[in-house]
């Protein structure tokens, strides 16, 4: 970072500035604490919408939504669904003339908002303080390898027995109410996110509002594209990351599929013949989510381009490792099951397992892995208030 | 030493400072690294806010310094090193070799029209071309002949001449040296080392345009139609390139449309970080002008925030956008394409007063560009604030801004006093500023130096 950035951002010079762009509503420094830090740099000259790839597609101005920071407007900012059509390819940054670095603004709203939309307010804390969220993923942890501990069924060390070790008959109804309460409570703040919408995008007089319906069929039946192919991000400068991104989250869904929804078949002693579709779709959902967590690790570790070398967000970070660690250790339980090695066979099954529950329980409704929900649902909404959202129609934006 | 001041900068202030001084009786060296006094303003159609013609105002100052007894030209010539205190300063001055006798030359432009080598203009930004032998504008002070050393196919000559010349035995170029009528040239000339003692000096160094290319999305130097405001200033001037016609470099045609881009280089975290001061009222006045040149053309000019502070800036200003309907539109341009066949240029950018993502296409466009103070460093070694780390171990060293714009001691009180008594500042080295705040800052940095001049006891 040269001199001048340095000066930029620790204050400086520009410190009187600040306190003329925030209004002390603690808006623009809560943005900053969650990342956003080139807030206070941004002199509105709407560059980064006009570089960005999504917002020539759509009505999302990126801007605004930086306006919204700066002047202290926390009810327009909870209200907007710009952050989440952006997927954070940074070519804002690379002609920002105040090196304010958009797109990292828009991940910091994104956190802010994930925040205020969680009734509960477990995920506020979790997202302000690094202490909270490693306490919690800690607790629940330990919590959970201690049940396993102290609850297990009877351990046969002759040969790899996980039905016993794990009767189906109680992991199965406790996964399903977990599972039943943490989609509640995600629907819940989903609920949530479109009355802020609500709220704070008044009827204008003309602007063609949608149906749901048409809504939907407006946006690609926008669930299911935004959820399955998340093809904004193959239309902007995030291209690179798009295949993991992708890969990633086919690799959970399918790992969902087997081991939450068909988990009688899963969790089995039985070894199947390779060409069974369990085992194919356990292998491909394995490879999917240690390939897609590797890379993004990696990228993180090597800063290879403006999304992994900005600042990264403890939250971000310990997605991405639990996502790793629970895939790696569930792939081994497999592999010393096809070993007939027992004792690691449960080992690892309990760390796994202690690493599922955080992942589930904190990071589905409450951290960034809540953005499943918000990012298809973002644009559904906004689709319904009759605002203009990337199409999969509209592939290939044309670029002067 | 007794009642001598040292100018280092032939520009407008370096002139001003020099008036000034040499009104009081004071001995004045002025000391000038190109072949005329002029600097900038000399390059300038036309001033701010009242149209005056730049030349029409400046040449009279550049001659009363030609014809001032109190004051000695060294044009051409660079300041190496210095030491000593306020009062007896120990100047070093390297005179660069003209290779033209400086009192035969009579000016008479014969040299420049027989000479063979052709080399991009300078004084027109490049869109012209001079010779290897050449007086950088008509109106130069002083107004002799100086050759190019790095292009003078005598001095060195192109590579294959050189082969030729040796196979053939025959003698290189030396045209100039035939057609002169005072017989004026000289090839033998050494660089002449002078030293000066004086007791007090002025630092008035001024600009240079930042690199445009430091901003890539607007591809300068790629897109054809892409001008710094200095070019275009040099398209609209009479003595320009094209006398005053504005044409577009791709197809010599007049431009419908043109765009202007303030903040290039300034105000950017990736160029500098200060503001250029001058930016906009130069291109509140090019949009007027070009506006005068070209009945009926478009002219935009793209901003973040007009600083039109001084007197009768912001008339100026609203005049433009009222009586002569130029368009000032609220939004950095992101991104400049070129379309391949007519070299139209595609603007893209957000109007931030309407929220709305704009395409648009453009014949020409203007880049304001920054500016940056110009390179001290090899007159007077440098030290930058804050840093412990000397650019030389010379006695007298100057402070400068991270920015490199000399250090101003006491900005409020004494705005010309540098780190160093008995040296002031002016003009543009002290920080960006426009002609008229250069003047006043001269005439400033001219009293305070004569004040230490005066003080200064016969040795």
């Amino acid at each position: 970072m040269s001199a001048k950035q340095t000066r930029a951002t620790s204050g400086g010079r520009i410190g009187p500035l600040a306190s003329i762009t925030t209004t002390g509503t603690g808006l623009a420094e809560e943005i900053i604490e969650l990342g956003g830090k080139g807030i206070r740099n941004c002199y509105q000259c709407g560059t980064c919408t006009a570089v960005c790839p999504i917002s020539e597609a759509s009505s999302a101005n990126f801007r605004k939504t930086i306006k919204y920071v700066q002047l202290g407007l926390d009810r327009k900012l909870l209200g907007d669904v710009t952050p989440w059509l952006c997927y954070y390819c940074g070519d804002c940054q690379a002609s920002c003339p105040r090196q304010a670095n958009p797109s990292e603004i828009m991940a910091a709203v994104r956190r802010y908002q994930t925040g205020r939309y969680d009734w509960t307010g477990i995920s506020s804390r979790l997202i302000r303080s690094k202490k909270v969220e490693l306490l919690a993923i800690g607790l629940l942890f330990f919590l959970t390898a201690g049940v396993v501990w102290l609850f297990h069924g009877p351990v046969v060390t002759s040969a790899v027995r996980l039905e016993t070790f794990a009767p189906i008959g109680i992991v199965e109804p406790v996964g399903l109410a977990a599972f039943a309460i943490l989609a509640a409570l995600l629907m819940s703040n989903t609920f949530r996110m479109y009355r802020f919408i609500k709220s704070s995008n008044p009827d204008q007089a003309g602007a063609p509002r949608r149906g749901p319906i048409s809504a939907l069929r407006e946006t690609t039946s926008i669930l299911g594209s935004y959820f399955l192919t998340q093809f904004p991000m193959s239309e902007c400068g995030a291209r690179r990351r798009w295949v993991d991104h992708v890969l990633m989250v086919a690799g959970y869904a399918v790992s969902f599929l087997l081991f939450v929804v068909l988990l009688r078949y899963t969790l089995t002693d039985q070894i199947y013949p390779w060409t069974n579709p369990l085992v194919l779709a356990g292998y491909f959902s394995a490879f999917a989510l240690l390939y897609g967590t590797s890379i993004s690790i990696s990228r993180r570790v090597r800063g290879s381009d403006t999304y992994s070398r900005s600042a990264r967000h403890s939250t971000d970070w310990m997605f991405i490792l639990l996502l790793f660690f629970t895939a790696l250790t569930g792939f081994m339980v497999v592999l010393f099951q096809y070993l007939s090695m027992p004792m690691y066979a449960y080992v690892t099954f309990t760390l796994h397992l202690s690493f599922v529950v955080p992942l589930l329980v904190l990071e589905v409704p409450f951290a960034k892995w809540s953005h499943l929900a918000y990012r298809p649902f973002a644009a559904y909404f906004a689709s319904l208030r009759g605002m203009k959202i990337p199409r999969l129609r509209e592939r290939g934006v044309s670029r002067v | 030493v007794f009642n001598q001041v040292l100018v280092v900068g032939g520009g407008i202030a370096g002139i001003q400072a020099a008036l000034d001084l040499a009104e009081q009786d004071l001995k004045v060296f002025l000391v000038e690294k190109t072949p005329s006094i002029g600097g900038k303003m000399s390059q300038l159609d036309k001033t701010f806010p009242t149209l005056d013609c730049a030349s029409c105002i400046l040449t009279p100052k550049m001659v009363a310094v030609s014809r001032n007894k109190n004051i000695e030209l060294l044009t051409y010539s660079e300041v190496r090193g210095i030491s000593g205190k306020a009062g007896d300063f120990h100047v070093t001055v390297a005179k660069k070799p003209r290779y033209v006798n400086f009192d035969a030359c009579t000016g008479c432009n014969e040299c420049v029209m027989k000479c063979p080598a052709k080399v991009p203009d300078e004084f027109n930004m490049g869109l012209g071309e001079r010779k290897a032998i050449y007086i950088p504008f008509p109106q130069a002070v002083p107004r002799k002949a100086t050759i190019d050393a790095e292009h003078c196919w005598r001095l060195t000559p192109p590579e294959k001449m050189r082969k030729n010349a040796l196979e053939r035995g025959i003698t290189l170029c030396g045209v100039c040296a035939r057609v002169c009528p005072p017989n004026a040239i000289d090839f033998s000339q050494k660089e002449e080392v002078v030293d000066l003692n004086v007791s007090s000096i002025v630092i008035a160094t001024g600009l240079e345009l930042e690199d445009p290319r430091r901003v890539p999305e607007y591809g300068y130097g790629k897109h054809t139609n892409v001008y710094t405001h200095l070019e275009f200033e040099r398209l609209l001037s009479s003595t320009g390139p094209t006398s005053g016609e504005v044409l577009r470099r791709s197809d010599g045609r007049h431009p419908k449309r043109i765009a202007f881009i303030q903040c290039v280089c300034s105000r950017d975290l990736r160029a500098n970080f200060y503001c250029s001061a001058f930016c906009c009222m130069a291109s509140i006045r090019q949009s007027m002008l070009a506006k005068e040149h070209l009945p009926g053309v478009d002219c935009s000019v793209f901003y973040m925030d007009i600083r039109a502070f001084g007197k009768g800036y912001y008339q100026f200003f609203k005049r433009t956008e009222e009586e002569y309907g130029v368009k000032y539109i609220r939004g950095r341009v992101a991104r400049i394409e070129e379309k391949p066949d007519t070299k139209n240029l595609m603007l893209v950018y957000e109007d931030t007063r309407l929220g709305s993502f704009v395409k648009a296409e453009f014949d020409m466009v203007v880049l304001a560009v920054g500016i940056k103070p110009s390179e001290i460093s090899p007159a007077i070694p440098i030290t930058v604030s804050g840093s412990k780390r000397l650019e030389s171990s010379l006695p007298v060293t100057l402070e400068v801004e991270e920015d490199r714009f000399v250090k101003l001691v006491n900005p409020y009180l004494n705005p010309v006093a540098t780190s160093v008594n008995g040296i002031f500042v002016a003009g543009v080295a002290a920080g960006a500023k426009d002609v008229s705040d250069s003047v006043m800052q001269a005439s400033a940095a001219a009293m305070k130096s004569s004040i230490v001049a005066k003080d200064a006891k016969a040795p």
